[in-house]
């Protein structure tokens, strides 16, 4: 794929996930992590380096070309405020059409997992998305090297990088994951690497 | 030899920048100096005549900014450390260290003339894309510095990091543990690496853009407490929102007169072919045990020394010869419908004459999202918003999406008149 076709490509998959996701709308770090589960649980080539921070794995690419969506009205961005913070909601916008059109060949080959991620993510709250990707992101760093971590290291290192959250959720959801087959470098019990 | 030693060394941008006696060793091992043969800019001086610097005193920099951001931000926000992170004196004195270490060496991978040469970076078995320049530096933490870093007295006596800690922190992988909170310090939205660049680059260019409050932004960065189960995250204090409107605006301003002028890209094309010649295979060396020595043999004495001997074929030629293409269409940098189909018919009309398009978006100096978050504490009402939500300036500065169109300088009036046709046709 040359840059241009990757670009469309980006964008309407942006376009697609803010009109899919369950309420119309998609908020930032929803879209930061469906980017994120797609390119490495699915392989769908989005093209991005995601590296990570102490709110999962992140690239500005991925905002960068949501600034291009927006600015094509492909998308369409509302600030929200909670409680000591503050997010966004994206939904289609009034050239969203346009976007999805331009890289429809792409969408169409990666349907099933734009899918997929919505309907295993997409009710998800910004917290918990963080920390599931944070810990696929984590099993995928083990089983680049080789390692296999049994759960309960997996939930350690991961709370090592999170740990504003409790060792028995993290491994809570380590564990959901893990019987969904979304974990490569995990497995269920400590004896499976001892 | 005295451990605890400072030493300071002047900075045309900071004034002076003081190291201890650990990090005076690191600065010296070789795979750290060759930064002095790794120009920040690249062939800008074709340009700016004054841009001549190096990553090296660039890295210098970034550590001293990074530190002043970090002792502001425990000045600022040290009980919501403490709570959200844990941290007591020891936690705070051990961090800041390694975000100085992290900061000091966050580029020490960089390929000749910067990021002018990343797209020859090989690929990546595992079909991630290529390699990056935070790739290489964190394999050069593990590989030639690990000792220098690991065998300090210093460091035993006090902190007792691993090369790994400290690659961790580049990289931005799961053995930074809670350090990777202050990764956002050296690689982030507000992060000390282009606040000196842009200070430094602006400096040496000679240009008056760039330029912001670097004081007034260090005072007024601050931890965020984290809400709804999400961790803290920095911002900067309501009475710093002005500073921070100024640092994006320098990257603008940076972005369009500097880092994306159209005869520096033109200089990176041809930069980055000629390179593809000198370089065996047309890639660099990978980050790995067996290939890293050579990768840290290329610097730009180097690939100038083989470029002077001819070797970088006709782009090299035309880097000798001042012979660079030469841009004969833009896009508006605000994209719009027409302007996507005058480039398309601008394309069709051009045909061979166009020899090269680069993006805005492709560049590595690519503006991305300028929404910091804005802390207001007044009278215990605590409100965080985006910087857009003051600046009115920030909330319309919409994402720089130009494109330019590149022809051979020899036939450049032909080129002008077949777009100057293409484009006449629409109006």
């Amino acid at each position: 794929m040359d840059w241009s076709e990757l670009q469309d490509a980006r964008l309407a998959v942006i376009t697609e996930l803010a009109s899919l996701t369950p309420g119309g709308h998609v908020g930032r770090t929803a879209l930061m992590k469906f980017c994120y589960l797609l390119q490495t649980v699915k392989g769908v080539p989005l093209g991005y380096h995601f590296t990570l921070y102490s709110y999962g794995p992140f690239d500005s690419s991925v905002l960068s070309d949501l600034s291009t969506a927006e600015t094509l009205r492909a998308v369409q961005s509302s600030l929200t405020y909670y409680p000591g913070g503050y997010g966004y909601q994206i939904k289609k916008g009034e050239c969203g059409d346009s976007a999805l059109n331009a890289g429809q060949n792409f969408l169409s080959q990666h349907k099933d997992s734009i899918e997929w991620v919505l309907q295993e993510f997409g009710s998800h709250g910004s917290a918990d998305l963080e920390l599931e990707s944070t810990i696929v992101y984590v099993d995928r760093e083990a089983a680049k090297k080789s390692e296999t971590l049994p759960i309960e290291h997996l939930a350690l290192r991961v709370r090592d990088v999170k740990p504003h959250f409790p060792e028995d959720y993290i491994r809570g959801k380590a564990s959901e994951l893990l019987s969904k087959n979304l974990l490569r470098g995990s497995a269920g019990a400590v004896s499976a690497c001892q | 030899m005295d451990p605890h030693r400072i030493y300071e060394i002047r900075c045309p941008v900071h004034g002076f920048v003081a190291f201890n006696d650990w990090e005076r060793q690191i600065i010296s091992h070789p795979a750290f100096q060759r930064l002095r043969r790794i120009r920040q800019l690249a062939w800008t001086d074709q340009v700016y005549p004054g841009a001549m610097h190096t990553r090296f005193e660039h890295s210098l920099g970034v550590m001293h900014t990074a530190n002043l951001l970090y002792d502001s931000i425990v000045r600022n926000a040290k009980e919501v450390l403490s709570s959200e992170l844990g941290y007591d004196d020891a936690g705070f004195r051990r961090n800041r260290q390694l975000v100085r270490l992290g900061a000091l060496l966050h580029d020490v991978g960089h390929s000749p003339f910067s990021h002018a040469s990343e797209e020859l970076f090989p690929d990546q078995a595992n079909g991630e894309g290529k390699f990056t320049h935070e790739q290489y530096s964190a394999a050069i933490v593990r590989g030639p510095l690990r000792t220098v870093i690991e065998e300090h007295i210093l460091n035993q006596g006090n902190y007792g990091f691993t090369a790994d800690d400290v690659a961790a922190l580049i990289e931005g992988s799961a053995g930074a543990k809670q350090g990777i909170f202050w990764r956002d310090l050296i690689t982030g939205q507000m992060d000390a690496d282009r606040m000196d660049y842009l200070l430094r680059d602006s400096h040496h260019a000679g240009v008056q853009y760039g330029r912001f409050d670097l004081h007034r932004l260090i005072s007024t960065v601050t931890a965020i407490p984290g809400t709804e189960g999400r961790p803290p995250r920095l911002g900067i204090e309501y009475g710093g929102w002005h500073a921070a409107e100024a640092l994006v605006l320098a990257r603008y301003f940076m972005f369009t007169q500097v880092y994306f002028h159209k005869t520096r890209v033109a200089y990176d094309i041809h930069l980055r072919e000629a390179m593809k010649e000198v370089l065996p295979g047309g890639h660099f060396p990978k980050p790995t045990n067996d290939e890293l020595e050579a990768y840290l043999q290329w610097d730009d004495w180097r690939v100038l020394g083989l470029l002077s001997e001819g070797k970088g074929g006709e782009h090299g030629e035309r880097l000798a010869k001042r012979k660079h293409y030469r841009m004969v269409f833009q896009t508006n940098e605000i994209q719009t419908d027409a302007d996507r189909t005058r480039l398309a018919r601008v394309r069709v009309a051009l045909g061979d004459l166009l020899v090269a398009e680069m993006p805005a978006g492709k560049s590595w100096y690519k503006r991305d999202d300028s929404d910091i978050a804005v802390y207001r504490n007044q009278d215990g009402q605590r409100k965080v918003a985006p910087l857009s939500e003051y600046s009115n300036v920030v909330r319309h500065l919409g994402k720089n999406d130009q494109i330019l169109v590149y022809c051979l300088p020899e036939r450049k009036q032909e080129a002008a008149t077949k777009v100057e046709e293409a484009i006449h046709g629409l109006e």
